[in-house]
């Protein structure tokens, strides 16, 4: 039954999260609260009306292209961790854009270009450590998520500082911005362009010659080199791709969230970057599946608000409950690739 | 009729369904008496495979029970199969591979045997002295990785023996053998069974398990359809038995004027990995409609030779040439270009990628070719598609579906997914190492049938073969590699099986021919 078998992962990943929600009720009843009414106001925070799900969308958009960073990376044989560098130069870039004069039209355009160019430019150091000195990709891109996290905070209360508020940058300029999709909600048309990438990603990994040889070097050099592919080049194209793609995300949280510009502590950027791995294992680092399982995520933190609110749930165990069913539904996933991941180059 | 005595180990109604609904084995009552050899023959796919790892706990039956001395085990892991006393050799080699022999020895010893130096000079010690008793010898401080297949073979079975084995499970183990290197393993298993070990020896070569085997058991099909003692078969017998049907050589070679040269190579050196010179300065050339097999013992350099003509290895010096263009610093994909199809030696490491689907792997080192894009330079599905159905069905590939991975296929059916891909590329020159390794009796006939054809067509082949009955059936000219040089290059008419056993061993052409003359006289 083919069928069937196509929609086993979809139920391998339903019973991983009823299993996750069980445990996160345990919990939550064991600490004296009501987990029907915390999933309650979970589902209604997520769905339960046009803001609620408007919210939902707008919470998914980065992570779908924080997920494909990681995702692509993986198809690629690589474990890169990178997105949370990219995407914070990305941010800051496209703040910059954002500030020059430049007609309305295009402004927008040239600050999201110009973001994902350095997301892209940011992940080069790690293809040439990598290929030229053999340096783990875990490591260099560590290193440098540390480098643009402090490059970008310095430059934020320096350079960027707003002297009408002392705890962000200056905010991007009207004209540069992500138009909303909805009045009254946050969700702009970053999701329009996140899904168009996920797409785009997509037809270059399945329907183009380059992302073929891209999986294919992933999977096995040895018999890619033997097909006349250079994996060097592959994976340069797999950093490059994901690069641009986590320098999109920053574009569109600066660019399209309220307060539309970087605070001190980089705090509105979050832990976007790293929430990408998580994704892109529950959606089986396949695009598609990334744009979907990114929903699930952008669910669980629009809902989680509202179990707060609703149910009186602090926000501590909210994070802890959360953590269980990403757990849950990663695992299965974590558990397949430890087989997979080449922490060592193999002598030639 | 005399009682049977107590087998050593003994199968009843063993079945094992898989779980994508395959019978690999069916009610199999299989017995395997004390201090024999016991072959156990049958084609790919038969279950061979299936029933020893059963009997080394490596997989658990479906139903079915296994008794050891007379008593009813089961055995959850192979550690608890190797603690009674059986051991299994399996065709892919379970080796660390950066870990040298010594260590792979060590490793999952008792007493910490990786951590203490003292320890691993006691294990050097006793392997040292099995070295010596069996005749099996390897380095013991190389990285396994560096070594060739036959030599990584041998380090399996001596693990084994360091093991204390009673009872040793070898699966296919001639497979990457030459016939001298088959010869000295025959030698050891003898030696063995003398010391009271039991032996099953897992091949379809008929002249093997009639050579070294005391009984034989034939599986077809997952069922168990004879269990014979060997003196009282033929291989007539044993081919009908495996196969059930009688099959009968087919090859012939059709005596044709070669062309004209299309693969010339001169004074080309190699490096290897170990640094120096894996090929010395070799000089041939390969005309049209010809082919040229190139014998020897596994590691005199073949395996670089290989990799150098298809550009996946550097040159130190020389050059070659394929219709007058120079392959001088070209990678594998303009090599391909140059008309040049390579099956590789390895096709699980080199010939495909496992987790991709059948069609994926059907355009390997395609994908750039005009013919299977579309729109925007996009790939084709609809065309690659139908180049991997052309592929299954011109090959008689054995695949659930073009999307099932290609791993998911027996080993026939990779080979020819591989061999089908490669021939699908028209080549003017086929580099063809080891094609035949592992496949079965039809499986193999089909494919020197189909190296033939190409003969025919004029493709100019070269074939590297550690298989000197596949050297006979196949080829024109032979060259013998020893020491990464050639001892010898002669027509095959006028070469003899010893004549190429000598120059395997480093006899040059002229010596050798001297020796066979004495011999004669």
């Amino acid at each position: 039954m083919p069928f069937l078998r196509a929609l086993r992962p979809l139920f391998e990943v339903a019973i991983a999260l009823l299993w996750g929600l069980l445990l996160g009720a345990a919990l939550m009843a064991l600490w004296g609260y009501d987990p029907l009414v915390a999933y309650r106001a979970l589902l209604l925070g997520a769905f339960g009306d046009p803001y609620a799900m408007a919210h939902t969308l707008s919470r998914a958009s980065p992570l779908i292209l924080t997920g494909l960073t990681f995702a692509i990376g993986l198809r690629g044989g690589l474990f890169n961790i990178g997105a949370q560098g990219q995407l914070t130069l990305g941010a800051l870039v496209a703040l910059a854009a954002s500030l020059w004069e430049l007609p309305p039209g295009w402004h927008l355009a040239v600050a999201v270009i110009l973001a994902m160019l350095a997301g892209a430019l940011f992940s080069i150091p790690s293809a040439v450590l990598k290929l030229t000195c053999g340096v783990h990709e875990v490591v260099s891109t560590i290193m440098l998520n540390w480098i643009a996290f402090w490059l970008v905070s310095y430059l934020v209360i320096t350079h960027l500082k707003d002297p009408l508020r002392g705890h962000s940058s200056i905010p991007a300029a009207p004209g540069a911005r992500f138009p909303l999709v909805m009045a009254g909600s946050d969700l702009t048309y970053a999701l329009l362009a996140s899904v168009a990438f996920a797409v785009v990603i997509y037809w270059v990994l399945w329907h183009q010659p380059a992302g073929y040889e891209l999986r294919a070097a992933g999977l096995n050099p040895e018999a890619s080199s033997y097909a006349g592919i250079r994996p060097g080049r592959s994976m340069t194209l797999a950093f490059v791709l994901g690069g641009l793609s986590a320098g999109l995300a920053g574009a569109a949280e600066v660019l399209g969230r309220f307060p539309y510009a970087l605070t001190n502590t980089l705090s509105n950027l979050g832990t976007l970057g790293f929430d990408g791995i998580a994704v892109a294992l529950v959606g089986r680092n396949h695009p598609l599946g990334v744009v979907a399982s990114a929903l699930f995520f952008g669910a669980l933190f629009a809902g989680a608000t509202q179990m707060g609110f609703q149910a009186g749930v602090p926000i501590d165990m909210i994070q802890i409950v959360q953590g269980i069913i990403i757990l849950a539904v990663a695992v299965p996933e974590l558990l397949s690739l430890s087989g997979r991941i080449p922490l060592r180059q193999r002598r030639r | 009729m005399p009682e049977e005595k107590q087998p050593l180990i003994e199968t009843r109604q063993l079945t094992k369904v898989y779980p994508d609904g395959t019978v690999a084995l069916e009610k199999v009552d299989f017995r395997v008496q004390s201090g024999e050899i016991h072959g156990l023959l049958g084609e790919n796919g038969a279950g061979k495979t299936t029933l020893t790892k059963i009997l080394s706990g490596l997989l658990h039956p479906t139903s079915g029970e296994i008794h050891w001395r007379g008593k009813l085990v089961r055995f959850a892991t192979p550690r608890e199969a190797l603690s009674v006393g059986i051991g299994m050799v399996h065709q892919h080699f379970a080796l660390v591979e950066p870990f040298t022999a010594l260590e792979n020895v060590a490793l999952g010893q008792e007493g910490g045997g990786l951590l203490a130096p003292a320890h691993l000079s006691k294990i050097a010690r006793k392997l040292e002295e099995i070295m010596e008793q069996t005749g099996l010898r390897a380095p013991m401080n190389v990285p396994v990785e560096l070594l060739p297949v036959g030599v990584q073979q041998r380090i399996e079975i001596l693990k084994m023996l360091y093991r204390d084995v009673k009872l040793l499970i070898l699966d296919e183990p001639t497979a990457v053998l030459t016939p001298q290197e088959a010869e000295e393993l025959f030698e050891t298993l003898r030696g063995l069974k003398r010391a009271g070990t039991t032996v099953i020896f897992i091949t379809h070569k008929l002249k093997e398990v009639m050579a070294i085997t005391d009984r034989i058991t034939v599986l077809r099909q997952g069922r168990l359809v004879a269990q014979v003692e060997t003196r009282a078969t033929s291989p007539e017998e044993l081919s009908t038995l495996m196969v059930g049907r009688k099959i009968e050589a087919r090859f012939q070679r059709r005596r044709e004027e070669a062309g004209e040269v299309v693969l010339a190579v001169r004074a080309l050196a190699v490096p290897g990995d170990l640094g120096g010179q894996a090929v010395r300065e070799v000089s041939f050339e390969v005309r049209a409609g010809e082919i040229f097999a190139i014998a020897g013992v596994q590691g005199n350099g073949q395996t670089e030779l290989v990799e150098a003509l298809t550009g996946l290895r550097p040159w130190l010096s020389g050059d070659v040439w394929v219709s007058g263009v120079s392959l001088r610093g070209l990678k594998p994909d303009q090599v391909f270009r140059c008309g040049v199809a390579h099956i590789p030696e390895d096709r699980r490491r080199r010939g495909l990628i496992g987790p991709f689907t059948v069609a994926e792997n059907s355009i390997l080192g395609l994908q750039r070719s005009a013919g299977l894009r579309g729109l925007c330079g996009a790939l084709s599905w609809q065309r690659i598609y139908a180049h991997a159905r052309e592929l299954i069905e011109r090959f008689a590939i054995q695949a659930p579906s073009v999307r099932a991975p290609a791993q998911s296929l027996s080993g026939g059916n990779q080979q020819k997914l591989v061999v089908g891909r490669e021939l699908a590329k028209r080549p003017k020159v086929l580099i063809a190492a080891q094609p035949t390794r592992g496949l079965d009796v039809a499986a193999t006939q089909d494919l020197r049938d189909l190296l033939l054809r190409l003969r025919e067509e004029g493709v100019a082949i070269l074939l590297v073969s550690a298989d000197l009955d596949e050297v006979f059936q196949l080829a024109d000219r032979v060259g013998v590699m020893y020491e990464g040089r050639f001892t010898g290059i002669a027509p095959i008419a006028s070469l003899s099986r010893e004549l190429i056993g000598l120059l395997m061993g480093g006899i040059p052409l002229e010596e050798a021919w001297a020796l066979c003359q004495r011999e004669r006289t």
